[in-house]
């Protein structure tokens, strides 16, 4: 038993330090989905994805013949984990084509699909962005209700219906997608098919969602009578259900490793802060109370840390971790919560001031954390559906709806 | 990167289990619960035969040789089974320090009785105000030639009663405070003038308030140096707090699957009440919590081990451990239902020990406290 990285890792990560030292000179960069927001930070993302693409970084783990270096998960955690700490932007961009789509369609796509798509998204091109389309207006936590029909006619399905919640929809070049390929299905999660849509093909609307700090990250899908080949299914038809929860648990174990590095960065920032900023003539930082907060903070923070590190061991050993990414998204959102809150309290009223004036508290990273975090705890799942996954497939307690 | 126990520690911990499955018995626990000396001496002199008690000692003080980690691994087998006695505090409060600071003499002279389950002992270091401080240690030894004169109370020295002898931390240098000069002494626990006597307590762990009135003892009785008995107590906080928190990492681990055994079993409204969703995400809740405890406390348990500094890592534990322990002993009792709330269920007899453990070695204040100003606040 240790949990100790080899000096491979340990190198990997001084590259990382010099990368982002050269690369991000007096920037304060804005990762992950909030990058979709505004052009000018879409732009700056999408140069820093090219040239991680260019380091090797970008898609490590995966086999070299797919644009990756065969790299073990250890170090794709230590370049995530390091990235994240640094505020590299652009290591995931779009989210879906990193986080999961590679990893799916080296699971259950084909190898056309494979030599198609996979180079790009490692290539860090404006190609290789995917989003990812599940949720539709009557269909959220009830992931199986979706309605959006694919059905087949000759070599290609005709698509008809709408997704929502859809981040990165308005940059992607790909979208990953559920759908309902049998309406007649008994069970409904028997009806379910995977594919991929070109975002280019005629009769696809995108609709803008602003979310409540002006941000621009979901969209509403609209499908009029849209064509996609069928050589875009994913896996078999009417079995998408059972790949789906593997790629749902691709995209909740990224996120823990994901999100440590610029949590523990966040949390620096605040110490710094409460030891430079005085109030009635000591140093916030003597105030027990704001001790005991930010130790508390320490702690679960910490226990994000182990639990992204058990993950990535056990992805290492060849374990798709079903109840493991829910635990730990659950738990990352528990983490950015507490940060988030007790942050503001440290900055007390400048917690409300926007974040790019010039009167914003450490770099704004605060209230900018404030304002994500409900709507990051409710993507991917919400606490409860991470919760009811838990238990049931990690404690066999029968499901609970 | 390794999650994973290695063989040998695979090994011992199937043979603890076992063993204390058997020797351990809920209803041997409840006995010794009302026992005065307050364990069980055969089953002591078997863990002592098993090895247990000198498991890392160098061989030639009568030990396994054995590592830290494994001990680590035994601890979270004791704790899984709430065992009584004066296994930690002999091993993990005493033998431990003679073992790193004790001259040859001393080694040669403690540690082989203790490996052989011959000698009890027991650290006095708090005293009234319960808190495990340096801030608060009046307990005084003056010195006298070469000898030292000590007078002063102790509290809640675990199995001071029955020990054979006792470790005291004395202020030497009165003119000192907090952390400076206090001084280690090994003592015989049958020396004149100490007297002993057991607090009734919610588990009946024989913790004990010791008054020392003219006790002698010379200057071959000092562990360490004089004066730097801190670095014995700093040490000690490093190594036994990181194993108590193993021994609570198992206790917790014990409820917790107690807990979900009963909700799958019990029946409401025509259901295991574990199909309901409030006490799913309960039980999903406390998963996490242990899950999160015992990673945390191998990390740093295996960081100790290293020889590496680890106070920052061992005071998320013991924060974590003492949080974690108690939430899961009242929600288990919740879920339990009125059931959980008799003498006749296990999870009391948790619950039970809760707050000894919490208070050894620091409480959650004190903890939170270090890692504030590790992380440089």
């Amino acid at each position: 038993m240790d949990f100790k990285f080899g000096e491979k890792e340990d190198r990997l990560r001084e590259e990382i330090k010099k990368f982002a030292k050269s690369e991000l000179v007096g920037m304060v960069g804005v990762s992950g989905l909030e990058e979709e927001s505004r052009d000018e930070d879409w732009e700056f993302s999408l140069q820093i994805s090219k040239k991680l693409a260019q380091r090797g970084w970008l898609t490590m783990a995966w086999p070299k013949e797919y644009g990756g270096q065969g790299a073990s998960f250890t170090e794709q955690y230590v370049y995530m984990d390091e990235a994240s700490y640094r505020g590299i932007p652009g290591t995931q961009m779009g989210v879906s084509g990193i986080g999961w789509v590679g990893q799916s369609l080296m699971l259950f796509g084909n190898e056309e699909q494979r030599k198609k798509y996979l180079p790009s998204i490692a290539a860090g091109e404006p190609d290789g962005i995917w989003c990812t389309a599940y949720s539709e207006p009557n269909a959220g936590s009830d992931f199986a209700n979706i309605q959006t029909r694919a059905i087949k006619t000759g070599d290609e399905y005709i698509l008809n219906g709408q997704k929502i919640w859809t981040s990165c929809a308005h940059r992607a070049r790909w979208c990953w997608m559920a759908v309902r390929t049998d309406p007649n299905a008994v069970k409904k999660q028997h009806g379910i098919s995977l594919i991929i849509l070109d975002m280019k093909s005629p009769g696809i609307t995108i609709k803008p969602i602003v979310n409540y700090a002006g941000i621009h990250i979901f969209n509403e899908l609209f499908f009029d009578n849209v064509k996609v080949p069928v050589s875009n299914l994913v896996g078999t038809e009417n079995r998408g259900w059972y790949h789906l929860m593997q790629s749902l648990a691709f995209e909740r174990h990224s996120i823990a490793p994901q999100f440590y590095g610029g949590a523990k960065r966040t949390l620096e920032y605040i110490v710094k802060y409460v030891l430079e900023t005085k109030y009635n003539g000591k140093p916030m930082a003597a105030d027990p109370l704001v001790r005991h907060k930010l130790a508390e903070r320490a702690v679960e923070l910490e226990t994000l840390r182990m639990f992204s590190l058990e993950i990535t061991w056990k992805m290492g050993k060849g374990i798709i971790p079903v109840y493991e990414a829910a635990r730990n998204k659950a738990y990352c959102d528990l983490v950015m919560r507490n940060i988030a809150t007790t942050g503001t309290e440290i900055i007390g009223a400048y917690s409300q001031v926007d974040v790019r004036s010039k009167w914003a508290k450490i770099m704004g990273n605060i209230t900018r954390m404030y304002m994500m975090f409900p709507g990051i705890s409710i993507a991917g799942g919400t606490d409860e559906v991470q919760k009811n996954i838990i238990g049931q497939f990690k404690m066999g307690l029968p499901r609970p709806y | 990167m390794d999650f994973d126990f290695n063989e040998q520690q695979s090994m011992l911990k199937t043979m603890a289990r076992d063993f204390l499955a058997g020797a351990c018995t809920k209803s041997r626990v409840r006995e010794l619960e009302k026992d005065e000396k307050g364990y069980d001496p055969d089953m002591f002199s078997k863990m002592a035969e098993l090895g247990w008690m000198g498991l890392i000692f160098p061989e030639k003080y009568g030990g396994m040789g054995a590592e830290f980690l494994d001990l680590m691994v035994l601890m979270e087998e004791m704790g899984r089974n709430i065992t009584p006695g004066p296994f930690f505090s002999t091993m993990g409060l005493c033998a431990i320090p003679i073992l790193k600071f004790g001259t040859e003499t001393q080694k040669k002279k403690y540690l082989p009785p203790v490996a052989e389950g011959r000698n009890i002992w027991s650290l006095a270091y708090t005293e009234k105000s319960g808190r495990f401080s340096p801030v608060d240690i009046n307990c005084r030894a003056v010195a006298d030639g070469k000898n030292y004169v000590i007078n002063g109370e102790k509290w809640f020295a675990p199995f001071a009663h029955i020990a054979d002898y006792l470790l005291v931390i004395c202020r030497t240098d009165v003119a000192k405070a907090g952390t400076d000069g206090l001084t280690a002494f090994l003592i015989r626990a049958a020396s004149r003038g100490i007297k002993t006597e057991l607090i009734p307590t919610l588990s009946g762990d024989g913790q004990c308030r010791i008054k020392f009135k003219n006790v002698k003892v010379t200057n071959r009785d000092i562990l360490g140096k004089l004066d730097q008995g801190w670095k014995v107590i700093n040490y000690l906080m490093q190594r036994a707090t990181i194993l108590k928190c193993a021994e609570m990492s198992g206790a917790c681990e014990a409820v917790l699957d107690m807990t979900l055994a009963y909700a799958k079993d019990r029946v409401q409204f025509d259901k295991p009440i574990g199909s309901f969703m409030a006490i799913q995400h309960k039980l999903v809740d406390l998963l996490t919590d242990v899950e999160g405890l015992q990673y945390v406390v191998h990390n740093a348990a295996w960081l100790v081990s290293t020889g590496a500094r680890a106070d920052m890592a061992v005071s998320l534990a013991k924060a974590k451990a003492n949080e974690v322990y108690q939430r899961v002993c009242i929600d288990g009792i919740k879920i339990h239902g009125a059931i959980g709330f008799t003498m006749d269920h296990d999870i009391g007899c948790y619950f039970r020990r809760v707050k000894a453990d919490e208070f050894m070695l620091g409480d959650t204040d004190l903890h939170l406290e270090k890692v504030a100003g590790e992380m440089g606040l």
